[in-house]
């Protein structure tokens, strides 16, 4: 198959999921106002009746990174979905390669981290009158955090058998990252040996960069973004092993 | 026959056709041919192997051993060229739940490499003649049962397949919407297209298809037209007889069936089938033990034998019983969500 043809393939199939998603208002509602009410919740921290500024500088970095971070993964759960109600099997019967379903699915998980995490943003921005020193860093960093993520969500599908335990496993991942990715508390301030822990989760590199773009610290963001770019990679290709395993067995 | 070359009398050769789920064996050595403009139908009970076959026809599954070949094309070798030619109708109606009928249409039309005038002619055109049009703007989700059938199989012709491969097609309809589906394959074969279908439906197979093959266990047992098959009774009765006032028809079966003569006995639409070769033995035999056992006939006919007769005869029981056991359906449910 032409390259050009499996890439268009790849476009429509991506088109199509996100298509399905943002038909569904009730689906792109629900999945933002979590990260919303997470948002307005801290940023009232401690029974402060005024958001705490310094705070806030602070939590909106890492609410974008945990947005892009629930966004990707739940749109890359469709492909459970799709494996339960037999959609998947339509494209799989199609004239259509692997690597083409793969590039689609990968595509409409990465779009929709990046459209969530940057609607999280311009709240965050509007309301608590937050300022990035360099926006095209940070669009950066939130695709590549929402590729990275994208390939965790494709790894979770492709190893659960029916949604129920897509979501189950997503949460187990989910929870524990949002918590300990440096998003409501500093890497720096937990206890041994969280720290090691919150180092090998992807968000917490997201959250970091974004922080640092915020503040200006551009120096630190190139390290985090090879990291993130390594997770991308090492995600992705291990994702889509899984699922050429199903689709080609 | 040359590769990629349009084959002149058939349109899916299958050879040897075997998967293996782990240790489970799903389809065994099957071999069959569906000719250019035939409708064949894969007969046989849930988890006999129907649907396995078809999605290693159609590319979707990767065979153990055996070949299939499609319109000249083996699918082993050339999967791509094969799902060109195919439409496949699958056992669910798995559409885009949240898109409309035509957004749907247009996304298989791409997928298929139809370019945009062609891509909305032909849309027009299956709307049209699967009677959508009206509703083609509304949300998938809301259409009926009916509908969704006939929007899936409008999805499997829109790039006009050479091969149209139905799984269960009326499955889960209620009886005017699969009479109508029913009339549409009719139509689309008259069209000049090769069908090949799979049913659990005897009266199905009987009605749509020129030729039956008979598949249990994933193994072909059987292999003509339903004609043939139905001659393969020859000299078999059926008699059908009703006990009077009986709530439970079904506890006289393993009464009659110690009778001498009865070749097989079974529960038919509520009536209780007898098969023998023996008629002028077997009337007062069963007339007489009904009596012995406190019953009274309603109702007795003699019938003629028919598909189903041929099938129970020739496997020894009833395509509408034989649940998989527990053990099969979890294997099958490892199997099809790729952790095995």
């Amino acid at each position: 198959m032409k390259p050009l043809t499996s890439l268009m393939h790849a476009v429509w199939i991506a088109e199509n999921d996100l298509r399905q998603s943002f038909k569904s208002v009730r689906h792109v509602v629900w999945s933002l106002l979590f990260p919303i009410f997470m948002m307005f919740t801290f940023s009232f921290r401690y029974g402060v009746t005024e958001p705490d500024v310094r705070f806030i500088t602070f939590l909106i970095p890492g609410i974008v990174a945990m947005t892009a971070m629930f966004g990707s993964i739940n749109e890359t759960m469709s492909i459970v979905w799709d494996k339960t109600l037999g959609v998947f099997d339509r494209i799989l019967a199609a004239p259509v390669s692997s690597t083409s379903i793969i590039v689609g699915k990968t595509m409409s998980g990465a779009v929709m981290g990046v459209i969530s995490a940057l609607v999280l943003l311009i709240i965050g921005s509007m309301i608590f009158g937050v300022s990035f020193v360099n926006i095209s860093f940070v669009l950066l960093i939130i695709l590549l955090a929402s590729f990275s993520f994208t390939g965790i969500g494709t790894i979770i599908s492709g190893l659960a058998s029916e949604p129920r335990e897509a979501m189950m496993l997503s949460n187990l991942l989910r929870f524990p990252m949002m918590f300990l990715g440096g998003v409501f508390f500093p890497v720096e301030a937990m206890p041994m040996p969280l720290p090691y822990v919150a180092r090998a989760l992807p968000l917490t590199y997201a959250t970091e960069a974004l922080r640092a773009i915020e503040i200006g610290n551009i120096s630190i963001v190139f390290v985090d973004s090879m990291v993130l770019l390594f997770y991308t990679i090492g995600t992705i290709l291990l994702g889509s092993e899984i699922l050429m395993r199903i689709m080609t067995r | 026959m040359v590769k990629g070359e349009k084959p002149l009398e058939n349109a899916v050769e299958v050879k040897e056709l075997t998967k293996f789920y782990g240790s489970l064996l799903a389809v065994d050595h099957v071999s069959f041919e569906v000719k250019d403009k035939e409708i064949f139908g894969l007969l046989g009970p849930n988890g006999a192997g129907k649907t396995t076959t078809i999605r290693m026809i159609c590319g979707m599954l990767r065979p153990t051993k055996g070949t299939a070949v499609v319109a000249g094309f083996d699918v082993s070798q050339k999967p791509q060229e094969v799902k060109r030619r195919i439409g496949l109708v699958p056992d669910i109606s798995n559409l885009f739940g949240e898109l409309s009928a035509r957004v749907n249409l247009e996304f298989m039309g791409k997928l298929y490499g139809l370019d945009k005038k062609t891509r909305r002619e032909r849309i027009d055109q299956v709307l049209e003649l699967f009677h959508l049009k009206e509703r083609q703007n509304d949300p998938v989700k809301y259409y009926s049962k009916g509908m969704h059938r006939r929007l899936t199989i409008a999805a499997a012709l829109i790039h006009q397949p050479e091969i149209l491969v139905m799984d269960e097609p009326t499955s889960g309809l209620d009886a005017q919407a699969a009479r109508l589906v029913r009339e549409i394959t009719i139509d689309l074969n008259k069209e000049g297209r090769a069908i090949l279908l799979t049913t659990h439906q005897i009266d199905e197979a009987d009605k749509l298809a020129q030729r039956v093959g008979i598949i249990d266990h994933g193994h072909l047992i059987v292999l003509n037209t339903p004609e043939q098959i139905k001659n393969s009774t020859e000299g078999m009765h059926a008699l059908e007889i009703k006990i009077l006032n009986e709530v439970d028809q079904q506890r006289w079966i393993p009464i009659i069936s110690g009778t001498e003569c009865v070749d097989d006995v079974f529960l038919v639409e509520g009536k209780i089938r007898i098969l023998s070769k023996d008629l002028s033995q077997i009337i007062p035999a069963v007339v007489n033990l009904v009596d012995k056992h406190g019953g009274k006939i309603e109702n007795i006919s003699v019938a003629q034998p028919t598909l189903e007769d041929a099938y129970i005869n020739l496997t020894g029981k009833s395509v509408r019983e034989e649940p998989m056991s527990k053990e099969e359906y979890l294997q099958r449910r490892l199997a099809r969500s790729g952790l095995r």
